[in-house]
């Protein structure tokens, strides 16, 4: 065991960070990733402000700020021009707005990071705001809130639409591209007045990896002092709500093939606490991302076959479907915890896979949310055990390690561990895990984790939805309904299991049926 | 100005050299796009084990490629078996049931996953390269004595189900679906690697046929073994003998069907309201290969006509803005595949004008050709693209699996690389006009209609 982490923390330590630098200089904070053997220079320059930072009724106008530097024209260049100038070398840059931190990645060949450099420069100081850039990036960001969000991935779908019922009324709560309504409304006048207020030499953060030279960091940092002087102090974001009991939003979708289920509460700790390396542990064991060896991937997806995975978080995951590995980019202050159960299968669907599953009323929802809040609420109860949390802190000591494996990817997480106000919070885990007792994982749980009060989203199709509503608001049994190939293989302690999950109680105490075409507004 | 950015380019891949302490003879990496040497070792059973060490302290890459996918599912009522195959690796053997599986993987502490294309299954896991023997005992004792009970070949085939039920919520999942299974008439490239759908629904029927799927496949003559990273050649091939050795050849070949030449534009449509409209154009387009310079040359011809730099991105999507997206490629694929070009569109009106402009810059390639210096400035773009995206293991394994799914030699793409060189304007009017004909197209389209704009 000690080499495991022997090893992997030369990871950290040669393989990536042959020079970690840390400075606030002046009004900047700098990060500094040399390595002098790479072929590539990497900047990162990290803006605080993020979608809370949007004005009211303005929702999305921070996103669409970022997006017109990054996808507009510069320095009196056309976008298509810049990309002309790029295509050679191979250089690429690209935004990406959270809902506190807006960062932009530019990535060139060590050869040409002089030609760049000006490039880079006019995309941060001398956007040219066009007219026509402005039109086409609008048509895209409003065709997004009106139309992608709802027909691309259900799960994604039903991960925005719990942010919306947890920060309801707050300035978490709405979408970073902002509602339907709100983008319409963003002018040309407001991204440029948007841009002198909250994209400031006060608020950024210099972010610089790979094989760039001294004088490239100064002069960086000397033109960084170029941008508006407006002494932007980020919003504080707002709180998740407390639900009042377990409260569902049930969204209704013609052609929905499962239904897909996110639910979640606040939560009070970040990765700024300390705390969080224990909590870190039980939500491993628990439901560790796209990984087979957790409980309620055990429970739901290899014991049940109900689906295609479930896991659990204790912050933001963003584009859970396609990472496997956590992204950077996406810190947040204001925190909560959540359950992910992928689609499952709906009546309609079953009814006509199975003849023996004619006359059920309602698909598996009901009973994968039992499930998995009955598996909170042991865990609550009883806490992790010896073994499973010594085998757990072992893998994540391990695992985490692999989350940067290059210097974009490191040099974002160090600029999250500035956000935490931390230096390099993927090392400094490594001692928190380290030093984490069972006893205070279990503290963690009992202080973190309950499931009387939680939001739940639930996109399914629209045969499914008053079904299903009913059968959650009235508490009504749920027993699974598994084809006969499946149920005559199953032992009798999942059998006996089932019995207790189909009718566990929850403390539903509000149902609400939302027509897609409503959601996001 | 070309040479110059030719010339800058084999300096940059020097300086990405790592060192490489190694007592094998080191393969020669001179003028080719992977800096690192490939090591390549043949087991008498046939396996072939390849090794790239690389300068990542601590850290290693393992990948396992089956050259197995949704192209050998050759029989009726079995497409998605691949796929479904790889589910069930993770099923247990008689030494790891597949909770102790689960807890020897756990305790590596890697990232591990896999994933099925059309031709292949690629089952990866990178981490701490000291647990390295742990790795390959655990892929050598389910790639060689998997064992499952019917019941769990029955559970597995939910969560299938579920992946499904999943990928289905987007509009272009179904599209694919339906675009392979108009182009393709007689070949498995007409189903996905999903499957269809009443096919996952009867897989739990197919217990006997994978045991035969297993017995076919999981042989040391369809799978490759790769490791990159900190590691020796010794270290690996070491590892692959004590664990593969005892690997049994097997006999089977699959027949796949040959695609009968197309005579006519086919279409297909989806009617869906709740996305953008949509318009694909498909061209039948060749077999990979690292040899013949079709597919080099359409990769060069798709980077030059269907990215951000293209002419037909700056004026249908910059300037007319009729367009929210397009790109256009060749899927690499070990029989002739498709070259696709999508748009995603504005207004479903604009439909035929798009399609008729993508027709018109199509026929200037075939008459014209291209732009010299453009061409040199793409093939500049391709090397550095690579260049800068292998900077850790995974990546570099990821690269290398692509090529051996392909050919099973992993030194195609330091071939790949070295064909787009060769590429000329002469090439690029020769290979456009010998796949782009309107009788080898298949045109797909989504909008609120009932019918596609085109039928």
């Amino acid at each position: 065991m000690k080499n495991l982490i022997k090893q992997l923390g030369f990871l950290l330590v040669l393989f990536f960070v042959s020079q970690v630098q840390a400075a606030s200089v002046q009004d900047m904070d700098v990060i500094e990733l040399k390595q002098s053997n790479s072929n590539k220079v990497v900047f990162k320059i990290r803006f605080q402000n993020g979608s809370i930072a949007d004005p009211a009724e303005k929702q999305g106008l921070t996103y669409a700020t970022a997006s017109l530097m990054a996808q507009g024209g510069a320095g009196g260049k056309s976008y298509p021009e810049i990309q002309d100038i790029m295509q050679p070398w191979a250089a690429f840059y690209y935004v990406n707005v959270d809902k506190q931190v807006t960062t932009f990645t530019f990535q060139v060949p060590v050869d040409f990071v002089d030609e760049f450099y000006p490039l880079l420069k006019n995309v941060l100081l001398a956007p040219n705001f066009d007219e026509s850039d402005f039109s086409r990036i609008m048509k895209s960001q409003q065709n997004y809130v009106d139309q992608v969000v709802r027909a691309s991935s259900d799960e994604d779908y039903s991960k925005y639409a719990l942010e919306d019922l947890l920060f309801r009324g707050g300035n978490m709560q709405h979408l970073v591209q902002g509602t339907s309504a709100s983008v319409k409304s963003i002018t040309l006048d407001d991204i440029k007045a948007h841009y002198q207020h909250a994209f400031s030499r006060y608020n950024v953060t210099l972010g610089l990896a790979g094989n760039y030279s001294d004088e490239l960091l100064n002069r960086l940092k000397a033109d960084l002092k170029g941008l508006s002087n407006n002494d932007f102090t980020p919003p504080v974001p707002s709180k998740a709500r407390l639900a009042d009991g377990i409260e569902v939003e049930i969204i209704s979708k013609e052609n929905a093939f499962g239904s897909a289920i996110f639910t979640g509460a606040p939560l009070g700790i970040t990765r700024s606490d300390d705390e969080f390396a224990a909590l870190m542990i039980a939500n491993s064991w628990m439901g560790e991302h796209r990984k087979a060896y957790s409980r309620l991937y055990q429970k739901i997806r290899q014991t049940r076959s109900m689906n295609y995975g479930d896991y659990t978080y204790i912050e933001w995951y963003s584009a859970g479907g396609r990472n496997q590995l956590p992204p950077s980019g996406v810190p947040r202050a204001s925190n909560y915890w959540s359950i992910w159960i992928r689609p499952v299968q709906i009546a309609s669907q079953l009814h006509d896979q199975y003849p023996e599953l004619a006359d059920i009323s309602i698909g598996h929802a009901h009973f994968a949310l039992r499930l998995a809040i009955r598996e909170f609420d042991q865990l609550i109860k009883n806490g992790m055990s010896e073994e499973d949390f010594s085998a757990t802190r072992t893998f994540l000591r391990s695992y985490t390690k692999l989350y940067a494996q290059g210097p974009e990817q490191l040099m974002g997480w160090l600029m999250d561990s500035h956000f935490y106000g931390r230096v390099n919070y993927l090392s400094e885990l490594d001692k928190l895990l380290a030093n984490t007792t069972l006893e205070q994982v279990n503290d963690a749980i009992r202080k973190h984790y309950q499931t009387e009060n939680m939001f739940v989203t639930i996109v399914t199709d629209d045969s499914e939805a008053k079904p299903l509503a009913d059968s959650l608001i009235n508490n009504t049994p749920s027993p699974m309904s598994y084809s006969n190939l499946v149920k005559s293989g199953l032992p009798e302690e999942v059998l006996a299991e089932d019995d207790e999950i189909a009718n566990y109680h929850l403390n539903v105490k509000k149902v609400t049926v939302v027509n897609s075409a409503d959601t996001f507004k | 100005m070309k040479t110059t950015i030719l010339g800058l380019t084999m300096g940059l891949l020097l300086i990405a050299s790592g060192n490489i302490y190694s007592a094998e003879a080191k393969p020669d990496t001179s003028g080719k796009i992977l800096p690192y040497p490939i090591y390549q070792h043949k087991l008498a059973n046939g396996l072939n084990v390849v090794t790239v060490p690389f300068d990542s302290p601590g850290l290693a890459s393992l990948h396992i490629v089956t050259r197995v996918g949704a192209r050998n599912e050759v029989e009726p009522g079995v497409t998605g078996f691949a796929h479904f195959f790889e589910h069930m690796m993770f099923r247990g053997t008689d030494k790891y049931s597949k909770e102790e599986y689960s807890a020897a993987l756990k305790s590596t502490g890697a990232a591990a996953n896999a994933n099925t294309t059309q031709d292949r299954t690629d089952y990866h896991m990178t981490g701490n390269s000291d647990k390295l023997e742990l790795m390959f005992e655990l892929e050598s004792d389910r790639f060689m004595n998997l064992k499952y009970s019917e019941h769990e070949f029955k559970t597995e085939a939910g969560a299938v189900k579920g992946e499904y039920t999943k990928n289905f919520a987007s509009p272009y999942s179904q599209i694919n679906e339906k675009r392979a299974e108009t182009a393709f008439t007689k070949h498995t490239y007409s189903h996905t690697t999903m499957g269809y759908f009443k096919d996952i629904v009867d897989m739990p029927n197919q217990y006997e046929y994978s045991k035969q799927f297993f017995d076919r496949y999981y042989r040391p003559e369809y799978n490759t073994v790769l490791v990159v990273g900190d590691v020796t050649p010794e270290q690996v091939n070491a590892l692959a003998e004590k664990y593969f050795g005892q690997w049994q050849h097997g006999s089977y070949e699959s027949k796949v069907p040959v695609e009968p030449e197309q005579t006519e534009t086919r279409y297909v449509h989806l009617q869906n309201d709740t996305i953008p409209a949509y318009v694909s154009l498909s061209y039948k387009g060749p077999a990979f290969s690292d040899t013949q310079i079709d597919m080099p040359t359409l990769d060069v011809l798709s980077a030059m006509m269907f990215t951000s730099t293209s002419d037909l991105y700056k004026k249908l999507v910059i300037t007319e803005q009729k367009v929210r997206s397009i790109s256009g490629g060749a899927s690499d694929s070990r029989d002739p595949g498709l070259f696709t070009i999508q748009v995603s569109m504005v207004e479903k009106e604009d439909i035929p004008y798009v399609m008729s402009e993508i027709e018109k810059a199509i026929e200037k390639v075939k008459t014209e050709g291209v732009d010299a210096t453009l061409l040199a400035r793409t093939k500049s773009n391709l090397k550095y693209g690579f260049a800068m995206g292998i900077d850790n293991p995974a990546a570099i394994a990821n690269s290398l699996s692509h090529y051996i799914q392909l050919t099973g030699d992993p030194e195609s793409i330091n071939r790949t690389y070295a064909m787009y060189d060769k590429v000329t304007v002469e090439d690029i009017k020769m290979i456009a006009n010998k796949y782009f004909k309107p009788e080898h197209l298949t045109i797909a389209t989504i909008s609120d209609d009932e019918l596609g704009v085109m039928q």
